[in-house]
């Protein structure tokens, strides 16, 4: 008796050898297999003519300029899909009030927000912009897999005669703009066309709660040896030195980083983190900081669970009164400063000598760019240039946001606020603000950086071979520049 | 003799068993109603379903999931009907080949086709459409519906509907009015399963709706859960949300639900 | 999720044309069944069989999904058989089937046959109740799971509270701990639809076989092994390929609870899926994952099937 099985298994096995045979001559991406009508006519890339020639730059497949209008009212009815991570406290109110001030002003443009936290966006937004038709407005991370994948994909406008429009270059200082500046070709990072505009600056540093801080008889450290012997003392007595919650793999980074930056020269850190060539991980300096990091688990600093500890949860167990430091970013002062009010401070990763000038992680949020296959690429740009404006940076401190802007003139005098406005001014202006190590290579962050750090902290891996596994991916890299 | 005591044993087995099933079901209804922050008062906090839907804008992704599930369910179960009916009642040429394809599609995982999909449909245009996300889950259900509804009609009483065609009736007519309303049981189940798959399915929407326009419920949870860790009341709220239609509906028709599962798969 | 159904093997055998053989006089058009599976082959021939081969197809190129593709054989497959990312991800869908089919399957027999020896009064409801994990989208389950097993949540502090503080842990963050968390997800899920499989099969049994084991001075547990067991193989099968594939399957559920980690101890073939297709754009490599998924499916459930028609027999 033939079983149903033994019958399926043939139709299965002639119809798959039928489907490879058969369609093996034709080649994805060749056009002859989708609808041809379709292939020509999007300009975001995805179906950019085939082929290898030259005709693949996707500068190429960009309309010719256009005039460019910047006239709101003007516009007509216009519809605009926008994506953006701006979830978290703070964030999340500066955004509403912006969004809305820009409709009131200009009724005949509409806002579709589609929100999603920091991982979603990135886990989602690849796909969002292959599609014909995509958001209009996206935040897309600096870093080489996202931004610059995405300019490679020619997904991205070209907002460089729209920021001489508006006169971005004014706006703007070139140290900020040149981290959204990436080559046509997606290859050369941190110069070239101008690909978005961010909105707030961030700092790394450490917070910290006062009153635990004064208990324990310490002060705001003068140099890193200080603030390591202050979490010694902490442990002694029987608190959590550090607050984290890793679960989502990228919180590492950013303990990681402000230790590197006390470590590490700041010029072979940002080679690294940009992802260009000429520095090396596997150098002394970078595995003692990944040392420093091992041990700080090895010695218990960190919070219990701390692996699959989810950040936000955690940050909001630090800001009602469980641990003495949080190293974090500026983008959780919000959350912080409205459990803890005056009770919460903050300070740059002090530096390796008294007085020396601070290097941490930093620099932007994520920029905000225009899509290529935006119908309305003028009221995008509009858009952007309204929330970067001087009045949003107004909105931005009013609501508990670091303006990337006007910085200074807008500080708050009081308050753990106070402390992120000085410390990122101090660290701009005298310090290094170092690029986030993630934006290194298309592969870094998601298969190497994030799990690896998690790897090094729950011991699965030495020190040495961090390191090692880091190197290999940023000189497979580099040297295919 | 089975004794009071095996009795009493199998009552205590059937209650642990049933708690550790629904414990897991009851924290995450009473995070829904719980107080919504650590310093509000006790009690009963209805208040939170409508505020989780209005934050994870459930009004869109609702209205996404009714019309996928409804096309999908409407299309899958007009089309399954007419085949298995064919397969089941008919005989004729490639009837046999047939039936082994629409076999090889129940095992299928939409893994393996969404890939090529997505490129497709994109080609057409059909991406975050209504379309785009349901043509999928339709052949997907077309391949189970088939299969379900031939081993009915085979397995039911074929002299009704001879009797009907020596009387002269055609065939659509001897399928609507004779043996559609006998077979309606199986066709309950069949919508009950479907409408559940439908309802859950993640990937696929995920996939097919690349910008969001046409995501559905369950994806509407996951990207709420990023945003709103600390809040666990509206995250539950949300929760409830999702899985409340197929509860409601199991709870009414679980008798189907199960005998679908079952007897899907087993046929003796 | 949609479960791929294990196809029953009695119910095809066979059968497929019998009822039309008997028949000699024509009572409908010959093109009539063509027409009635036209509409529902076009659907299913469009969505599912032409994407499928059109999946075996781009598994042989390398692609990022725009511009032209290189054509590498076999390569992908290779990747998926040696690459140890890859590999790992198949590694842990194998640890999940422990959990997903072994341990239900276990604990689901034990009880059914339990329960039914002694007829007891509100099995429908008990029933209903095992049942509804299976009518919950995963993504409700994996919210509901991700409280419990928050370092803070009700499982650590049940622990504590009955004097068990050394297995208090970070489930979802330790290396060891985090894949089996995950599994034990799926054995909830999955247990209830084992156990109502396995006592709609013994209801089935005849007691006539339980009296003369019993006459033959057989215990409980013999019993259960010379006329129960033997009696639910068909649902066995049935039970292990359901869980089987629901195991190979599980995407939304490591998506919302660990993303793959901490480090890479919780990947699975699924998230590989998407993860190379979109987020790395190595589209012939999804393609490759997908159709190496599709292929283990089909092979465990001939394997399955076949083995327990042998053991019916």
């Amino acid at each position: 008796m033939t079983s149903t099985y033994s019958r399926l298994s043939r139709i299965a096995l002639a119809g798959l050898a039928a489907a490879a045979l058969g369609l093996a001559g034709c080649t994805p991406g060749s056009g002859d297999s989708v609808d041809p009508s379709s292939s020509a006519d999007t300009s975001n890339g995805d179906a950019a003519p085939a082929g290898g020639s030259s005709s693949e730059d996707p500068a190429d497949t960009q309309p010719p300029a256009q005039e460019i209008n910047t006239d709101g009212a003007s516009m007509g009815d216009v519809e605009l899909i926008l994506w953006d991570q701006e979830v978290r406290e703070g964030q999340a109110s500066q955004f509403t009030t912006l969004v809305e001030e820009f409709q009131a002003e200009y009724p005949n443009i509409t806002i579709n927000r589609v929100e999603q936290s920091f991982e979603d966006l990135a886990t989602t937004l690849a796909l969002a912009l292959t599609d014909p038709n995509p958001p209009d407005i996206v935040q897309a991370n600096n870093a080489r897999n996202d931004m610059g994948a995405f300019v490679e994909a020619g997904q991205l406008l070209d907002l460089d005669p729209y920021s001489e429009a508006y006169g971005w270059g004014e706006r703007f200082p070139e140290t900020v703009l040149k981290n959204s500046r990436y080559s046509s070709d997606g290859k050369v990072f941190g110069e070239g066309t101008l690909y978005g505009l961010p909105q707030v600056g961030e700092v790394v540093g450490v917070f910290y709660n006062k009153t635990k801080l004064a208990e324990l008889g310490l002060t705001v450290p003068d140099t890193w040896d200080e603030f390591v012997a202050s979490l010694d003392t902490a442990k002694e007595k029987g608190e959590t030195p550090l607050m984290l919650g890793d679960v989502e793999g990228w919180p590492a980074v950013h303990v990681f980083g402000p230790i590197q930056g006390a470590y590490v020269p700041p010029e072979e850190i940002t080679l690294l983190g940009m992802g260009n060539p000429g520095a090396d991980w596997t150098t002394p300096e970078n595995i003692e900081a990944a040392k420093q990091l091992s041990d700080w688990v090895a010695g218990g600093y960190f919070n219990e669970g701390f692996l699959g500890g989810d950040y936000d949860a955690v940050v909001e167990e630090f800001a009602n009164g469980t641990g003495v430091f949080l190293m974090a970013g500026s983008w959780v002062g919000a959350v912080i400063d409205e459990v803890m009010g005056d009770d919460a401070g903050f300070f740059a990763p002090p530096p390796a000598t008294a007085g020396a000038p601070k290097a941490t992680t930093g620099g932007t949020s994520l920029p905000f760019s225009v899509t290529s296959g935006s119908k309305n690429p003028d009221a995008a740009a509009l858009f952007i240039d309204f929330i970067t404006s001087d009045h949003a940076m107004e909105v931005l401190a009013e609501t508990g946001n670091l303006p990337i802007l006007r910085t200074a003139e807008l500080a708050p005098t009081t308050g753990v606020w106070a402390d992120v406005y000085a410390e990122f001014q101090d660290v701009s202006d005298n310090g290094y603000l170092l690029p986030y190590l993630d934006w290194a290579t298309p592969t870094f962050g998601d298969e190497v950086l994030k799990p690896g750090l998690q790897d090094l902290m729950a011991g699965q891996k030495t020190v040495e071979k961090f390191c090692e596994d880091l190197q290999v991916d940023y000189a497979t890299f580099t040297a295919g520049q | 003799m089975i004794s009071r005591f095996e009795r009493t044993v199998n009552y205590a087995i059937l209650l642990v068993f049933a708690a550790l099933v629904l414990m897991p079901l009851a924290s995450i209804v009473a995070g829904a109603i719980a107080a919504p922050s650590a310093g509000a008062t006790g009690g009963i906090h209805l208040e939170n379903f409508p505020a989780a839907w209005t934050q994870a804008r459930f009004g869109r992704y609702m209205t996404n999931s009714f019309l996928v599930t409804g096309t999908v369910l409407a299309i899958s179960v007009v089309v399954s009907t007419l085949a298995g009916f064919a397969l089941g009642t008919m005989t004729f040429r490639g009837s046999g080949l047939l039936f082994y394809l629409f076999l090889l599609g129940i095992m299928v995982p939409a893994e393996a086709i969404v890939i090529p999909l997505f490129f497709d449909l994109r080609a057409l245009g059909l991406t975050d459409t209504l379309l785009g996300v349901a043509l999928p889950q339709i052949a997907q259900s077309t391949a189970f519906g088939t299969y379900w509804m031939r081993t009915y009609f085979r397995a039911s009483n074929r002299s009704i509907s001879e009797a009907a065609r020596i009387d002269g009736a055609g065939t659509i007519r001897t399928l609507w009015s004779i043996q559609l309303p006998v077979a309606r049981p199986a066709l309950v189940t069949l919508v009950v399963l479907l409408f559940m798959w439908t309802w859950n399915e993640f990937l696929i929407p995920l996939i097919m709706s690349p910008t969001g326009k046409m995501r559905t419920v369950p994806l509407g949870l996951a990207f709420f859960q990023g945003q709103h860790t600390v809040d666990h009341t509206l995250m539950a709220a949300a929760a409830v949300m999702v899985a409340l239609p197929v509860v409601v509906v199991y709870l009414f028709l679980q008798r189907h639900f199960i005998r679908g599962m079952l007897e899907g798969a087993v046929r003796e | 999720m949609r479960p791929s159904l294990p196809v029953n093997r009695r119910a095809a055998v066979g059968g497929w044309s019998e009822a039309g053989r008997r028949r000699s006089n024509r009572l409908y058009h010959p093109a009539t069944p063509y027409l009635l599976v036209a509409p529902a082959f076009v659907v299913y021939g469009l969505f599912m069989l032409y994407p499928l081969g059109k999946a075996v197809h781009l598994s042989l190129f390398e692609w990022d999904g725009m511009s032209l593709g290189v054509f590498v054989g076999l390569r992908n497959y290779l990747a998926v058989a040696t690459d140890g990312a890859l590999r790992a991800s198949f590694a842990h869908a194998g640890v999940l089937m422990f959990f997903y089919c072994v341990l239900p399957l276990a604990i689901g027999l034990v009880i059914a046959a339990v329960l039914n020896r002694a007829k007891v009064r509100g099995l429908g409801f008990f029933r209903t109740v095992f049942f509804l994990p299976q009518v919950i989208a995963m993504v409700v389950v994996a919210t509901a799971w991700g409280g419990i097993y928050a370092f803070k949540g009700p499982l650590n502090t049940l622990l504590r509270a009955i004097g068990l503080e050394a297995l208090a842990s970070d489930w979802l963050g330790s290396y060891t701990l985090a894949l089996p968390a995950i599994g034990m997800i799926g054995t909830w899920v999955e247990i209830g639809l084992v156990t109502v499989l396995m006592l709609s099969g013994m209801a089935k049994i005849s007691p006539d076989l339980y009296e003369s084991a019993r006459l033959d001075g057989a215990g409980a547990i013999r019993e259960f092994f010379a006329v129960t067991l033997p009696s639910v193989i068909g649902e066995i099968a049935v039970a292990l390929t359901l869980t089987i594939v629901a195991a190979l399957k599980t995407f939304d559920l490591v998506y919302m609870t660990t993303s793959g980690g901490p480090g890479t101890s919780t990947t699975v073939p699924s998230y590989q899926v998407y993860y190379q297709a979109f987020k790395v754009h190595e589209v012939g490599m999804a393609a490759a994952i997908g159709v190496t998924l599709t292929a283990l499916i089909f092979l465990i459930n001939v394997v399955v099937n076949r083995t327990a028609d042998r053991m019916a027999a």
